[in-house]
Formats: structure tokens, sequence, C-alpha cells
């Protein structure tokens, strides 16, 4: 017997204009219509996950899910050509049976959560990173996970993010920039983009023992590169040619090199020393800060960047200058 | 502890980065680095031969809470073969890339295709191995993108939506089994799994995925355009090695970790699809008029007979006649990424001399250029079937095993799907060494057309008098759960 508690109905609420949302952003015809609804789907769900008491994923989500996946989402709608921007329609057979096809495995998964989570619980592995978490020199569990326990998970997870961004490179075109803003908005980004840069500092420091890290700060930083590139800053803040390549592969480079370089004193690959553990996912996190900021820009401002590959073939006293 | 199991994807990964760095330098970075992969490999190699399946424990932590690197037989031999491909591949597009205003990307991208392939076959955990396919999905579309052409684009978009399809139920499925086990540890998995509905589900979900990716029929209409499409180095690993990589982890899946929830059931249908993959693909291998369509197809069929193995080795009793079935799907699967591997280099060194790939007008290719000619004849022998190639060996056993179980459905099948796949290689041969002028006159070519015939000659020759070498190395394995 379910005790009706009043605290649990906003939670019902949450839980219902989440599914309602999702729905609608996925029936939507209206592409630009059904990314704004994502926008707010992202948003709630951070708030969501606030509720779970999971707050380094409702920051997670606030920042990359619903900011810069819906900037990027808006960044590419604008590319579309005028009049395209209906979205693809299956027939309606067609698309009944996705749905039905949808309800019932979301039904099945649901069923079988319910019977591994509530009905027979098993032991998992939340105790033991939280006992071990006085040897990962950091004492927020969730950044001990990431850059510790299951360090080369996120090692790989960067290399990802490059490719991507790769990806983009190789695939899309310069997208055209912005106009220069007016003295409002500029007034505007002045104040702003300090104040991005500054959170995103703070979200990288306050990672090693509260809800923050490198990708809620990178993702932080890109939004401030974003911000000026819609006031008109075609570059966004980022250099061009060699030194932009070295700021894409500093991150994975260095978490790489630290990784390897810790056998040397006798462990196994990225077994930090635990004196020094605190320090090194610090310098790994900035690393990894800058280069996941980088590559979100990079994507958002599309295509091949100019100097891409050939500014490291010139002088190299006048690649830095940017 | 055995930091040594780090180096082919530390190789590869630091080249990659390395090559992005010095974008001028690209080629010789990634030749050297992919030669230096293959090195590591067989370092790897030895010491698993000499002591039994390595591990080791990423961070120091017990795997579990940490991420563990596994080598044993199975993934060693694909660890092999991708190195070895790779390797002959990449020393052809040192030429095919070398005046491409992309070259630097590919060379990046290639190297990052090599690091996920490395990191998957050698990956003891569940998540980090859905990593691995996001990394290897990710890297083979943007490879494929390089075409540049209209064409090309289109089927790369399909090729990353049904991937990241294939991941996201492949996740799915990952997160059932840490809600049900509390471990995401394969030798650990290996071990508690036991049949229920999360087991179930959760098989299907990531078999299902991984189906969408190694393109079983009727999930496979992605591939044939994707495929034919892409640059032909591109071509040669995604046919050769990509969809080999979702092979390996049904594998894993179904022999070793899910050895005891499979059904015979599940997996005759996985057969019958497999069937009708090698009926059609090869019937459509026959049709298609260009030459890396007709690979692409043929790719469709060669997969579906990897699946025809698994309602067999369901069936059969673990013992030596299961390990026997096991190595000839392994020797088909080696085979294939050889021989598949080597002519789609063909069909590339064809391809930039004449300008197109249209079957009917390659007559005088065998004069232009004969090298390409023997090889794309060599590597229809280990297509067909015929001996003294690996993939002969393969379906003896094969039609062994189906007399053992008395299965006799799948004969017909292989019967069938044999006479076609002879039906459209004799008939590309018939054209190419046809006399005529669809080819113009060869220049010097040794670095185009010397990888593609030594890796025709690998699938041919060597793994036909060496095949035994892939039972033997099989046994050698890290999960206690089955033969795999």
């Amino acid at each position: 017997m379910i005790d009706l508690n009043l605290t649990i109905l906003p939670d019902l609420l949450l839980a219902a204009m989440l599914i309602g949302l999702a729905w609608a952003a996925l029936s939507s015809d209206d592409l630009r219509r059904g990314v704004v609804l994502f926008i707010a789907f992202g948003l709630l769900l951070a708030i969501v996950w606030a509720r779970l008491q999971a707050p380094d994923l409702a920051l997670a989500e606030a920042a990359i899910g619903a900011g810069l996946s819906g900037a990027l989402l808006l960044v590419a709608l604008r590319d579309g050509v005028a009049g395209n921007e209906t979205a693809g329609k299956l027939s309606r057979l067609s698309r009944w049976l996705v749905d039905l096809f949808v309800l019932i495995m979301t039904c099945l998964i649901g069923w079988v959560l319910w019977l591994t989570i509530y009905a027979e619980p098993v032991e998992r592995l939340a105790q033991l990173a939280n006992t071990m978490l006085d040897r990962s020199g950091v004492s927020n569990p969730v950044t001990a996970v990431l850059l510790n326990y299951r360090a080369y998970d996120t090692l790989l997870e960067l290399v990802v993010v490059l490719t991507a961004v790769l990806g983009v490179v190789v695939v899309g075109r310069q997208r055209r920039g912005y106009r220069q803003a007016g003295p409002v908005f500029c007034g505007l980004v002045q104040w702003l983009v300090p104040l991005l840069v500054v959170t995103a500092g703070y979200l990288l420091w306050v990672g090693a023992h509260a809800p923050g890290g490198a990708f809620q700060a990178g993702a932080t930083l890109a939004a401030a590169g974003i911000v000026l590139r819609l006031a008109g800053y075609d570059a966004a803040g980022l250099p061009d040619g060699r030194l932009l390549r070295w700021l894409l592969v500093a991150g994975t480079g260095l978490f790489l090199l630290i990784g390897l370089g810790v056998t040397l004193s006798g462990g196994a690959v990225l077994q930090y020393p635990e004196a020094w553990s605190g320090s090194l996912i610090l310098l790994i996190e900035s690393a990894a800060t800058a280069s996941i900021a980088a590559a979100l820009v990079l994507a958002y401002r599309g295509g091949r960047p100019g100097d891409w590959s050939s500014a490291g073939d010139r002088d190299p006293n006048r690649e830095v200058s940017t | 502890m055995n930091n040594l199991l780090i180096w082919p994807i530390a190789v590869p990964l630091f080249s990659a980065l390395l090559a992005l760095l010095w974008i001028r330098r690209s080629t010789w970075i990634g030749v050297f680095g992919t030669a230096l992969s293959l090195l590591v490999v067989l370092l790897v190699g030895r010491q698993v031969v000499e002591s039994g399946p390595i591990e080791l424990a990423l961070g120091g932590w017990t795997p579990g809470l940490g991420i563990a690197l596994r080598a044993d037989g199975l993934s060693l031999l694909m660890l092999l073969m991708s190195s070895l491909v790779s390797m002959a591949v990449a020393v052809y597009a040192s030429v095919y890339f070398s005046k491409a205003e992309r070259r630097g990307e590919f060379w990046v991208l290639w190297l990052l295709l090599i690091t996920a392939l490395h990191a998957l076959f050698l990956s003891g955990d569940l998540f980090n191995l859905y990593v691995t396919l996001e990394l290897l999905g990710l890297s083979a579309v943007v490879l494929a993108c390089l075409g540049g052409s209209r064409e090309s684009l289109q089927a790369a978009l399909r090729y990353l939506v049904m991937g990241l399809l294939g991941s996201m139920a492949f996740l799915i499925g990952v997160a059932l089994i840490y809600a049900g086990y509390g471990t995401l540890d394969m030798a650990a998995l290996a071990d508690a799994i036991e049949a229920g509905p999360a087991a179930w589900l959760a098989l299907s979900l990531m078999t299902g995925g991984l189906l969408i990716k190694s393109a079983l029929f009727p999930l496979h209409f992605w591939l044939p355009p994707a495929h034919a499409n892409a640059p032909a180095p591109v071509s040669a690993v995604l046919s050769a090695l990509v969809v080999k990589a979702a092979l390996y982890l049904i594998l894993r899946l179904w022999l070793s970790l899910f050895d005891g929830v499979v059904t015979q059931a599940a997996a005759v249908i996985l057969g019958l699809l497999g069937a009708v993959a090698v009926v059609w693909g090869s019937w459509a291998a026959l049709q298609a008029e260009r030459l890396k369509l007709m690979a692409a197809y043929s790719t469709v069929a060669q997969l579906g007979y990897l699946f025809l193995f698994l309602p067999l080795l369901t069936a059969l009793p673990e013992g030596a006649a299961r390990d026997v079935a096991l190595g000839a799907l392994v020797l088909l699967a080696l085979t294939h990424g050889f021989a598949k591997s080597a002519f789609f280099l063909a069909a590339g060194v064809i391809m930039q001399r004449a300008g197109h790939d249209r079957i009917a007008e390659l007559g005088g290719t065998a004069r232009a250029l004969p090298v390409t000619a023997f090889t794309l004849a060599l590597a229809g022998v280990a297509l067909i079937g015929l001996p003294p190639s690996g993939s002969f060996l393969a379906k003896w056993h094969l039609l062994s095993s189906a007399f053992i179980t008395g299965q006799y459905v799948w004969l017909p099948v292989i019967a069938v799907g044999t006479l076609l796949a002879g039906a459209y290689i004799f008939r590309l041969l018939g054209y190419a060494f046809a006399p005529g002028e669809g080819v113009g006159p060869s220049l010097s070519a040794g670095r185009e057309e010397i990888p593609a015939v030594l890796l025709a000659l690998i699938a041919t020759l060597l793994l036909g008098f060496w095949a035994s070498a892939v039972w033997e190395l099989l046994p050698i394995s890290a999960y206690v759960g089955g033969g795999a």
C-alpha cells in the first residue's frame, strides 16, 4: 500500500511534465519548435536530477544536455536551407509501429528495472566507491569515479569528443559569423564572459570535493565562447592554427602521458601515487576543461578553421599570435 | 598487473595526437604509428602464447570498481587481424591520400579508429565496451565521409544514425546488467549471470544493438552504400574490421557471459537471419554493377555465414566438437577480414587507374594491372571458400557441425551461397581478364598493389595452411563461463 504523501505531488507533476515535453519535442513537425522543446526538456531533467539528489548530473545536464546541445542544434538549424525545416515525415502506419515498439520496450525495461532494483536489490558499487574515497585523492565520489576508479573511460570519452569535433571539421562548412552586436549586448558581453570564465574556473576547482568537474567547467567555458561568437567576434575566443590544435589535444594528451608516466613509479597504468593523486587529477581536469571548451566552441563555429593545416607550415613565430 | 596491455591502445592514440599536432607530417606519423601498433600487438601475442591470458587492472583498483583490460586467445586473434590488415591498408593509403587535401584528418581518424578497435578487443568491462563502440562508430563514420561526395555523406549520416541506435540499445542492456548484478566487470559477470527476465532483456537489447552494427539481414541496409561510397582504404577497414568488432562482442556475450541464458530458439532465429543474408547478399552481389558495391554486398553475405554458426554452437555440447566449430567461425571471420580488405584495395587501385569501377567495363585489367587482377582472383578464392583458403576449412567444419547436430536445414543455404559467390567472383574475373581498353596503361605501382596481394595471400595460403594456430589459441580464455 503506497502511503499517499503530499510531498510526492510536485515530483509526480515533474515526471508528468518531463514525459509530456519529451513527447511534444519528438512529435513536433516543426524542427525549430522541437529543438526549443528539447531544451526545455533538458532544463526540466536537470531539476529532476537535482530532486533525485544527483547534483553532479543536474549540473552536467543543464550545462551540456540543455545548454550546449541546444545551442548546437539551433545553429545547425540555421545551416538548414529555408523551407527544409520540417521533420522528415514517416507514414502514419510506420509512425504508429515505431511508437508501439518504443512503448512496449519502455514497459519491459521499466518492469525489469522494478524487478531488479526494488524486488531483490543487490549490492552495487556505491558502497565500495565510498570506502575507497580517502585513497582516491578527492572527496567528491563522482570525481573519484570519473578520474580515478574509471579514469580510463573518461580518457576514451575525451577521445570521443576529439573524434566528434574532427568530424565537424571534416564534414562541415565554416558558418557565417554574426553581425557586430549593438552597444547594449556588447555591454552585457563584457560582464557575461568574465563571469562565465570565473564560473568555469570555480566548477573546475570545486569538482574535487563538491559537484562540478571538467565536463561542466568545459561546457561553461564554451558558453563564454558562444556568447562572444553571437556578439560578432567570429573567432569566438579560439586561437588559430597550431595553437588551436594544441588546445584540442591537451586534455587527452596530458591524461595519457600522466596515465603512462605513473607506471615509472612501479604502479599500474593510471595508478596515481596516493600523495599526488589530488594534484594530478586537478592537472588532468584543467587540461580537459580547455580541450572540451575548445572542441565545443569549434563545433559551434563549424567547418574547417582557417589556417587549420597551413598555419603550422609557415613561419613558426607567427602561429601564436591570434 | 601487466602494463604491456595498454600499449596496443596507447601507441595508436598517442600517434593520433601527434598527427593532429604535426598535420603536415601526418602520413609518416600514420604509417609509423600503425607499424608500431602492430609491433606491440605482436609483443602482447607472444606473452599470451607463452603464459596464458593476461589482465591489467587499470589504476590498480580491483576489477569492478576499476576497469580491467584482458587479452586472451580470441581477443589476440582479432587484434592480430586488425593490426595486420591496418598495416597493409596504411601502406596503401599513404599513396592513395598522398595528394588529398584532407590527408591530415584522414591519418588522425585512422589512428583513432585503430585505437578504438584495439581498445574494444582488449576491454574487460561492459560500460567501457560501450565507450569503445561509440569511439569506433564515430571514427568510422567520419572516415566514411572523406569521400566528400553527396552520396557518401548521405550514406555516412545513415551509418551514424544506425550506429547510434545500436549503441543506445547496447547501453540500455548494460544498465540493466548493472542494475541486476551490481558490477560491470565481465569476468565477474561470467560467473554471476543467470537466466531470468533481466538477463534475457539485457541480452536481447545488447544483441539487437550489435546486430545493427554487424549488419545482419534485415538490418544490413546501411552497409552497402556506406562501404561502397567511402574511399577505398576506408572501405577496406570498414568491411574487414569494423563489422567484425560487433561480431566479436556477440561471440563474447553469447558464449562467455550469457552462456547459461541463451536459448536454442534465439540462436536459430539468428541463424535463419544469417541464412537469408547469405542468399540475399550473394544474389545482390551478383546483380551489382559496380565493383565496390559488389564487395559490400558480399560482406553482407559473408557476415551471414558467421551467424549460421550460432545455432550449431548452442546445440553442440561443451567439448571438442564445439571448440572445432568455434575455431571454424573465427577462422572464417579472419579469412574474410583479410580477403575483403585485399579486395577493396584492389578495387581502389582499379578505380584510380580507370576512373570508374563499373564491372562491365573492366576489360583489360589483367593486362594493365596484372598484380591487382591476381589479387582479385586470390581474394575471390577465399570469398568463395575454395581450397586452400582458410574459409574452405571453415566451411568444411560448418558443414560437419551441421551434420553432427542434425541441423540439415543449413546445408542448402551453404551450397547456394557458395555457388552464388562463385558466380559473382567468376563474373568479375571474366570481365577483368577479358581483353579491352577499360583500364589505362599501368604505371609502376609497388606500394599500391603489394599490400593488397599480401593480404590476399594471408587469406588464401597462410590461414589455410596454419589454420591450426586458431584452434590452439582459442582455448586460452580469460573468461571461465565458456569456450571463448
